[in-house]
């Protein structure tokens, strides 16, 4: 009887069609998150150790999208600029990034606040490391995500796991055997427990036969 | 026609209170040097038992200190001068006079959706330009003033749409309310001839012989008898305006109140003349003829005094002013022709378009113009001059290109190696590669370089590259976020 009625929801679920979303370009990766792909409108968390193991990589698909209707992406306090023709190969549009480079935590975070409430920008990721009032500031970004019905990408270290947030979606990401593991600690619905696995690798050429460099000679 | 006339009553007082009210008395002095009366007295100087027409010095016995000003009738003129050209976004035909001014609006009433919305947007406009007027409308110039200066003497007036109302309305003004000489009014005053109704019950042959063609002239163009032709107000083809502060400012949120003013005044005068600035120079007077300017500049014409006022703030904030400001001006040289936007139902590619230029015209008013920008692709193939800062939407046409790294490094890394093999937090293994690099030997700038994707056992994956001069020394160039 109560399953049937609607607008019930039942812890076990998924919350659906609360904000907009953009897929990922990974089907599996999808079908964890609520509403079947990144959320827009709001805060979400990418936890990770380390540069380099395609934490930016696998949002590749959502920003492109998140970017349509001639949005802006803005690339905040990013560890370095990032590579145009890198994003090219990723479908990201280049006329739609802007590089934003503060030279403070408080900077930094008013260039979200402001990038994210103008309505102008589709996504806004932000790199950001010991902030004083974290929660506070993360309050703010999300309430100016919704404002701005913009994607807010925040990242951060897998050591802050156990701090609270106000994001409405936490994932970490980890690299193993190639493949990108992502657990889903925070989401609207119960946490996921298990990893999904993505191939995000794809797109390499493979090593050619002969070709692994033999040290101390000249190859040509 | 429909006339709008505004009155600023003691409008010397309201142009030294713009910026703000004093807590100290002071007066604004007129007349001779040898025996200077007191033209306008502010607040404080009023509790003081001061009244305007007193002698200054006895004004100064009133109060203990007393601030007197003298008052500048050049300042005044300009000040009027201002609020028509600001006036101008409401219609075409404003007409500066003594002590304020009058529009013609039956031509534009519509746009503004009727006379009341009209002019509780003018009055509002006034408030926010930091002045206080009253207002008449009638559908003669003269019939406008008069009852714009009745309600600035507390008389109630009920606005007059119908010429054929006119005279009903004006009956029971006080004749005092005309601009006549002070002789004329005195005579009338002895006839028992008091009010608008008395005079115009009078024959006019009698009372042309009387008091002369100016007084009869005048009563028919108050009540549209013969025509009152007035010259419309043609503004400067710049803008500049100068507030002065009523206290020294030390600080830049001070400045913000007078900056809105000036502003909202510059807003009305470009919407006036459907204009915009690209270019807006703030100048802050420190006195001692010290002052800071501001350059306010923007990718397309602007005006809206909310968005100037928000760029501006972040401005300032990055000011360190060296000393106290007294006063704020503002100057606009080129006003360029600025097509007004449209509210659209949902936003298009135009409106998108504005919204990106502002934030970052926003962010690049605080953060610096060198930290905020766009990427582009350039035609090279090294990696390092294979992107460019700036906006460029063409598409490079690269054929396949092995996948690039989201992060490059603005240097080449040199690794570590072990037994010649390179490593990053652990040993480098290979995944892909290689590519070979030969480009720039036209330059001087040459590369030749072997690049490989490799991942350490952390799971970061790196692009790397060697020299072909030296193949022992392996390089660090771009990281696969």
């Amino acid at each position: 009887m109560l399953a049937r009625l609607p607008g019930v929801w039942r812890g076990g679920e998924l919350e659906h069609a609360v904000h907009a979303t953009v897929p990922t370009g990974h089907a599996a990766l999808d079908r964890e998150l609520p509403g079947g792909g990144w959320p827009l409108g709001t805060l979400s968390e990418v936890l990770h150790d380390g540069v380099g193991i395609g934490e930016v990589g696998f949002l590749s698909g959502a920003l492109a999208r998140a970017s349509g209707d001639d949005r802006l992406v803005a690339w905040i306090n990013a560890p370095h600029v990032p590579y145009a023709p890198a994003l090219d190969q990723a479908g990201v549009p280049l006329d739609r990034c802007v590089v934003i480079r503060p030279q403070s935590s408080e900077e930094a975070l008013w260039a979200a606040e402001q990038a994210l409430k103008s309505g102008a920008c589709g996504a806004a990721l932000l790199w950001l490391s010991n902030v004083k009032n974290q929660y506070a500031w993360l309050r703010r970004l999300q309430m100016a995500a919704e404002a701005g019905r913009a994607m807010a990408i925040f990242f951060r270290s897998t050591a802050d796991e156990a701090l609270s947030t106000p994001a409405h979606l936490r994932v970490v990401v980890s690299r193993e055997n190639g493949e990108l593991k992502v657990r889903i600690p925070k989401r609207r619905g119960p946490p996921l427990s298990s990893f999904v696995g993505l191939h995000d690798l794809r797109g390499y050429r493979p090593l050619q036969v002969g070709a692994v460099p033999r040290i101390l000679t000249v190859v040509h | 026609m429909l006339w709008v006339a505004l009155e600023l009553p003691a409008l010397p007082l309201q142009i030294a209170e713009r910026a703000g009210a004093s807590a100290d008395a002071w007066v604004i002095s007129e007349g001779t040097a040898q025996r200077p009366t007191v033209a306008c007295a502010n607040e404080a100087a009023r509790r003081a038992g001061i009244r305007e027409g007193q002698a200054v010095a006895a004004a100064k016995a009133l109060a203990g200190e007393l601030k007197v000003l003298e008052r500048d009738p050049a300042a005044e003129v300009a000040a009027l001068e201002r609020l028509a050209a600001w006036a101008g976004q409401f219609t075409p035909m404003v007409n500066v006079e003594a002590q304020g001014i009058v529009l013609e609006v039956e031509s534009t009433m519509r746009l503004f959706k009727g006379h009341a919305q009209l002019t509780a947007e003018i009055l509002k406009g006034v408030r926010e330009l930091g002045f206080r007027a009253t207002l008449g409308v009638a559908p003669t110039p003269l019939a406008a003033r008069l009852m714009a200066r009745a309600e600035a003497r507390g008389l109630q007036v009920r606005s007059c749409l119908d010429p054929r109302d006119l005279r009903t309305r004006l009956a029971d003004l006080p004749l005092f309310l005309f601009d006549w000489p002070a002789e004329t009014l005195a005579r009338l005053t002895d006839l028992g001839v008091l009010r608008v109704k008395d005079i115009l019950e009078l024959p006019y042959d009698g009372l042309s012989r009387r008091f002369g063609q100016s007084v009869v002239l005048s009563l028919e163009r108050l009540l549209g008898n013969v025509a009152d032709p007035r010259r419309p107000y043609v503004p400067p083809p710049s803008f500049r305006s100068r507030i002065e502060l009523p206290a020294e400012a030390e600080g830049v949120e001070a400045l913000l109140f007078p900056l809105r003013r000036l502003l909202v005044e510059f807003e009305g005068c470009a919407r006036g003349r459907g204009a915009g600035v690209q270019q807006l120079a703030l100048v802050l007077e420190h006195g001692r003829k010290t002052r800071t300017r501001v350059a306010l500049e923007f990718a397309s014409p602007e005006r809206e005094s909310d968005f100037i006022l928000a760029i501006a703030r972040e401005k300032l904030g990055r000011l360190q002013l060296a000393a106290a400001t007294i006063a704020l001006s503002l100057r606009a040289e080129a006003l360029i022709p600025c097509v007004p936007r449209n509210a659209a139902w949902l936003p298009g590619a135009q409106e998108r378009a504005i919204e990106r230029d502002r934030l970052i015209e926003r962010l690049a008013a605080r953060l610096g113009r060198d930290r905020v920008f766009g990427i582009a692709l350039a035609n090279d193939h090294r990696p390092e001059k294979g992107w460019k800062p700036g906006s460029d939407p063409r598409r490079l046409n690269r054929g396949l290109t092995p996948r690039r790294p989201v992060w490059l490094l603005q240097r080449p890394q040199r690794l570590i190696t072990d037994d010649g093999h390179p490593s990053m937090q652990g040993m480098l293994e290979f995944v892909a590669g290689p590519e070979r690099i030969e480009a720039g030997w036209w330059d001087g700038e040459e590369v030749s370089r072997d690049y490989y994707v490799a991942s350490n056992p952390l799971g970061e994956t790196y692009w790397v590259y060697r020299e072909h001069r030296d193949p022992a020394a392996w390089y660090l160039h771009g990281v696969f976020s």
